[in-house]
């Protein structure tokens, strides 16, 4: 049979984000495939380096839409180490609480996003209905809905709100008893069952070879392989949770685990909640006006764990204003790029919109 | 998991096989080792098998004053986290490195990326001159320190003008035209002269 | 397959669980609460939208803290234009508006911002200087015609009224408001020599205060000579000590001497001092004249500066606005001789400050560059005496006058003729002698009581200066100062105010003068009034006092320190009635040329007064003026293009009166 050529988005209700995949099929099978990213280049890496040590922090979190916090914590906690800046202890409790909020809605909005490629939107209108519940609690705490700017460099921008606490309890209150309902919608429908069961398979080699991290690589090896258990940052080692994991990774595994991870972030929040001591949140991270903030010459690779998985930001300073150079290494590279070219290939093709979404991919992670 | 003895025996590792020309503690859970680029093969290799399976990043730095490249490699270790950066210098012109993806396959696509956006040639790698992000690029490659992307964005688009205008101006008063010309005349009596 | 990945089994029934979600309430933000009344009312215009409940407007109220539009207060605003430099989007541009008052420490600019460009990121709240800019709690704004997102915050938003919500507070705040400390020396320790007090910043201090800097250029205007203020920090902050020394001395020719003694209006126009502490901008000029080593003053011309111009300028007195001329008119290409009574140059630098505040060797590095350009300086030549006004006039093609006020002055009441009676301007110079070790300690003529009036910065000087002898004469010291002053309107400097008490200075402030009480040839005391008011309603000088609250300030001697006064005794007589003399101080235009005399300018005290830095600007001025005067006249050899440059510069940069800032109190 003659060999077709497919495009999964850039318009498409199961691609994340602008980028397209380009698929050879034959028949229903997909022979050949890649990714095309760069509909979404921005150019942040170059712009990184000519924008101050300070006023980047108006830049990183749009590196990733669903999940800007991280980029944020990623990039402070880096110029921290070069710094060699003691940051407020109630600081690092915030920014746990803030990263754990982003994790939930980056979980809800993934598998909200399970309602693009099999239909069932009402899972979709549940999750972000929820997400946006979130969304007001950011606002409150930080001013803005989506691209927060709050984890600066030497702790957080500002002090939580009064009150905030009892939004926060309120919020996780119900999703907690919604999370049942979650499951009902989707990875225990009988509907969805029969089409994530058993196929998309991630065996441990792939995840290896690849080098995915996250949940792909939690599902398939059978460890807790979590930046926050094996080289906590914050106060992660302070807190009680569990890292969900699973030796046979399909499509169902890995939202299942995504599922549990909503609840141990749920519990890492209400710790967080009571543990959290009080205090100043933020220091300067050098004397002078925000425009003169120097960072000592250094490199540092800072990593934090995000829904996707590891994710890095490589930072240079030559002792100046500005970054010398900032790279960053989206979770979503490695399965997204050389993932799709590889592994994709073999699958039908009403399975390319799930593989793409239970693996985890973010295309303004790749384009930057 | 993570102690002193960890560091040591990496390096005892590292140094096995390479000429470690600085090696760096960052913080508990990252070292860093700058070695020579010939040796760069060798080293990743004897990690990979030390248990250092996962290739985190690849990526190069730009020293234009120096007229080098540095390549960064960073790989981890899930068992016994810890990051280990190998970095190297390589000449800027024509910049070439070869490949690591018989070691580490997921290398692909960072060595293209590398490629796209600094011009480094990474022969073993039978993709990396192709085309990724950028689309239909016709200048260096951006991420070189001397591409300055507002002097290309200037040359790409129109500048936008707008017609609203809140300034209230009294044409006697030419004091931010002094002001502009004073500046002008200080930044020239620095030491380089005018630069900012 | 692990426990993990068991899934339910298939039932007929499960499906009818879902039933219940009929009844759950959805969790969503209706289409009402997002909608302002501009875009309702644009909607009710559309007659496609047939749906009365899109037209219903009932936004819902942002939190207390959301990144909204801006607000900007303009009564506040000083159109420093640090949000404009910090915006990560270069949305903010600071527009002209010549409609605002021209005052000190404040620009005529407002900033616009850009809402296509806008990210929302707050960071110029963050940076504002003055914490007019706020965020509000509106976010919803649209319009079809791009160039309506342009806009200039003011009071209101869209001429409403509306709830500010992000707002600069302690922890966002990316300005650095407290001052680096200077070094000084304790009170106890000082007073037991000329020792400076005030130690000078090291290099670390001096580029930690340095970064506090953010360039906004508010204090230019304040400065007499509009000095290259935000460019010579920033040469401090990178480390470029050569850059900064040739930018001072674009501007500024006494550069050490202003760096310790200067009345600093900068500093009261600073923009960070709004809400907090100004940048040490003058310890930051003498920094870097401290740091330059001698060999970098031969970098300042990079040619020599020779004579180009067939003239010759004469400069009666060597004080700061005397100076000054010479050293611009030397650049200029002029041949200079300045002439100077007493046996060093320097004027008031060298013999009113006290030793303390400016030391020897800090004056001679000034006037050492001076001469070394090429300034004649004659020393021990009294005009009127070793050389005549009549041979000034003859052999030199111009003259400047920079004499100063040089006599002291003291209060016209009972027993004030009393001969242990002296005015601080007599004083000074002895005190400087002194230290200088050229006059002894039995020479000088203070006793183990003393009682100084005035309340400005030369009674102080009188004060310390005393407090120290006395401890060399006789062991302890005893000085009390009285103004007419409160300390609330005291005209001395808060610094000396803090100082003069460290060492031990008694203060009774409020108190007019009446008599200085003389027993059998010997002073017991001054009698004082107290003072019920200084100024009168029309705010000019109009003491009143009030009789019954009288006291006496026992002391042994009284020194006055109520303003002083020039001598003309140097001005012939056939040029008496040509030279016309207001309350003390000679007419002249703007540029000090005196009226109706080509070749004659004047500068400093004898002019304009009232500080150092003002006769620097007077003889700058005055400077440019003699060149105009001159230039076509005379003789010129050929130039080099870099001493074209020079001539560009010093006639570019001849300096505008400067804005006087309000002076803010900080010890009350």
């Amino acid at each position: 049979m003659k060999e077709m050529k497919l495009f999964l988005g850039p318009q498409h209700p199961g691609m994340h984000g602008n980028a397209s995949v380009h698929m050879f099929v034959d028949g229903d099978i997909i022979k050949r495939s890649y990714l095309l990213p760069g509909m979404l280049y921005r150019g942040f890496e170059k712009q990184m380096e000519r924008k101050l040590w300070v006023n980047n922090i108006a830049l990183i979190p749009r590196v990733c839409v669903p999940e800007p916090d991280i980029n944020e914590m990623a990039f402070a906690s880096g110029a921290e180490k070069l710094l060699k800046l003691e940051i407020p202890e109630r600081a690092h409790w915030i920014r746990m609480i803030i990263l754990e909020f982003a994790r939930i809605s980056a979980h809800l909005m993934a598998y909200g996003g399970l309602g693009g490629p099999t239909g069932n939107y009402t899972l979709m209108y549940h999750a972000h209905a929820d997400r946006n519940n979130i969304l007001d609690i950011f606002e409150k705490i930080t001013g803005a809905r989506v691209y927060h700017q709050y984890i600066v460099i030497g702790g957080v921008r500002q002090d939580l709100p009064k009150g905030i606490e009892k939004d926060m309890h309120t919020f996780l209150d119900s999703l907690e008893s919604r999370l049942k309902e979650y499951r009902d919608l989707g990875i225990d429908n009988a509907s969805i069952i029969k089409r994530i069961k058993d196929t998309i398979m991630l065996p441990a080699e792939v995840v290896w070879e690849l080098g995915v991290t996250g949940i792909g690589m939690r599902s398939a090896v059978n460890k807790a392989y979590d930046i926050r258990k094996v080289a906590p940052y914050a106060r992660y080692d302070q807190v009680e949770f569990e890292v969900p994991v699973s030796d046979y990774s399909d499509a169902r595994s890995r939202l299942d685990i995504k599922i549990k991870e909503v609840q141990q972030s749920i519990n890492i929040i209400r710790q967080c909640l009571e543990k959290m001591p009080e205090g100043p949140v933020r220091v300067k991270p050098a004397r002078g006006q925000s425009m003169r903030w120097t960072v000592p010459k250094g490199h540092v690779y800072s990593m934090v764990e995000s829904s996707r998985g590891e994710f890095g930001y490589y930072m240079v300073s030559n002792g100046g204003t500005h970054p010398y150079r900032v790279g960053v290494r989206g979770a979503s590279y490695p399965q997204g790029l050389l993932g799709i070219e590889k592994y994709l290939p073999g699958t039908r093709i009403d399975d390319a919109a799930l593989w793409v979404d239970t693996m985890g991919i973010c295309s303004p992670e790749i384009d930057r | 998991m993570n102690s002193m003895n960890n560091i040591e025996r990496v390096k005892e590792i590292v140094e096995k096989v390479a000429k470690v020309r600085k090696f760096e503690q960052i913080d508990k859970f990252q070292i860093a080792f700058e070695i020579e680029k010939n040796d760069v093969h060798q080293t990743l290799s004897a990690l990979k098998l030390a248990g250092w399976k996962q290739l985190s990043y690849l990526s190069a730095i730009d020293w234009i004053e120096t007229s080098k490249f540095e390549l960064v490699y960073v790989l981890f270790n899930w068992d016994e986290a810890l990051y280990i950066q190998i970095r190297a210098m390589i000449e800027r012109e024509a910049a070439e490195m070869n490949s690591i993806i018989s070691i580490f396959p997921g290398a692909k696509y960072y060595e293209r990326e590398a490629h796209e956006f600094f011009g480094i040639n990474f022969p073993g790698n039978p993709d990396y001159h192709k085309q990724l992000i950028l689309e239909n690029w016709d200048d260096i490659p951006p991420l070189r320190k001397d591409f300055d992307p507002s002097v290309y964005s200037d040359r790409k688009f129109p500048k936008r003008e707008y017609s609203v205008d809140y300034s209230v101006k009294d044409p006697e008063n030419k004091s931010f035209e002094k002001i502009k010309e004073r500046e002008k005349r200080a930044l020239s009596l620095r030491t380089g002269g005018q630069k900012k | 397959m692990n426990e993990n990945n068991k899934y339910p089994k298939s039932s007929i029934f499960r499906p009818l669980r879902h039933i219940k979600y009929i009844f759950k309430k959805p969790v969503t933000h209706p289409l009402e609460t997002i909608f302002t009344k501009k875009n309702a009312d644009y909607l009710k215009g559309v007659k496609v939208m047939k749906s009365s409940k899109a037209k219903i407007s009932n936004p819902r109220t942002a939190p207390d803290n959301l990144r909204g539009f801006h607000i900007n207060d303009w009564e506040k605003c000083i159109g420093c234009g640090t949000c404009g430099e910090i915006c990560p989007t270069a949305a903010i541009t600071m527009v002209e508006r010549h409609d605002l008052p021209k005052v000190a420490g404040k620009l005529q600019q407002r900033p616009v911002i850009d809402y296509g460009r806008c990210c929302f990121c707050g960071l110029c709240v963050d940076t504002c200087t003055t914490e007019s800019l706020k965020m509000t709690k509106e976010y919803i704004y649209a319009d079809s015609n791009p160039d309506s997102f342009q806009l200039m915050p003011t009071e209101t938003w869209q001429d409403q009224e509306v709830e500010q919500a992000y707002v600069k507070n302690e922890d966002t705040d990316l300005l650095d408001l407290e001052r680096v400390e200077m070094e000084h020396i304790e009170g106890s320790e000082r007073i037991n020599s000329y020792i400076e007090v005030v130690r000078g910043y090291s290099k670390e201090y001096a580029r930690l205060e340095a970064a506090r800097c953010v360039e906004c250029g508010v204090c230019t205007a304040s400065c007499p000579v509009q000095m290259h203020i935000p460019m010579y920090i920033k040469t401090i902050w990178e480390d470029d000590i050569e850059g900064g020394l040739r930018q001072i001395y674009e501007t500024n020719p006494l550069p050490g001497v202003c760096g310790r003694v200067c009345t600093h209006n900068c500093e009261t126009a600073c923009a960070i001092a709004v809400r907090g502490e100004a940048i040490a901008i003058r310890w930051l000029k003498r920094y870097i004249i401290d740091s330059a080593p001698d060999d970098m003053y031969k970098k300042i011309f990079t040619e020599p500066v020779s004579e180009v111009i067939d003239a010759k300028v004469a400069i009666a007195g060597s004080g700061p606005s005397s100076l000054s001329a010479a050293y611009y008119l030397r650049g200029l290409g002029y041949k200079v001789d300045v002439f100077e009574e007493k046996s060093r140059a320097g004027g008031v630098a060298s013999f009113g400050a006290p030793q303390y505040r400016i030391p020897d060797y800090a004056v001679e590095k000034d006037i050492n560059f001076i001469k070394s350009i090429g300034v004649n300086i004659h020393t021990n030549t009294k005009i009127g005496s070793d050389i005549t006004f009549e041979d000034l006039e003859k052999k030199y093609d111009a003259v400047f006058l920079g004499t100063g006020f040089f006599k002291g002055r003291v209060l016209n009441i009972p027993g004030a003729d009393h001969p242990d009676i002296m005015g601080a301007m007599d004083f000074l110079p002895l005190t400087r002698d002194f230290a200088r070790g050229t006059l002894k300690l039995e020479d000088m003529n203070v006793k183990p009581s003393v009682v100084v009036v005035g309340g400005g910065d030369v009674a102080f000087d009188v004060a310390r200066n005393c407090i120290r002898i006395q401890l060399q004469k006789y062991g302890k010291a005893n000085v009390l100062l009285t103004s007419l002053e409160t300390l609330d309107i005291l005209p001395g400097s808060d610094d000396e105010y803090i100082e003069g008490k460290e060492e031990g200075i008694k203060f009774r402030l409020g108190y007019g003068p009446q008599e200085v009480v003389v027993e059998d040839g010997k002073i017991k005391g001054l009698k004082v009034w107290k003072c019920t008011r200084v100024f009168d309603e029309e705010g000019r000088f109009n003491p009143s006092f009030d009789q019954s609250q009288e006291e006496i300030f026992e002391a042994e001697q009284v020194f006055f320190s109520v303003g002083q006064a020039p001598d003309y005794s140097y001005i012939p007589e056939s040029l008496k009635d040509k030279v016309k003399i207001e309350r003390g101080k000679i007419k002249a235009d703007e540029a000090g040329k005196v009226e109706g005399l080509d070749w004659l300018y004047v500068g400093g005290d004898i002019f304009r007064g009232p500080d150092i830095i003002t006769a620097v600007s007077d003889g700058h001025r005055a400077a440019v003026a003699i060149d105009d005067y001159l230039y076509n006249k005379a003789k010129k050899k050929e130039q080099s293009e870099y001493f074209k440059e020079v001539r560009e510069a010093i006639r570019f940069n001849n300096p505008e009166p400067a804005l006087k800032p309000k002076r803010k109190r900080t010890l009350i």
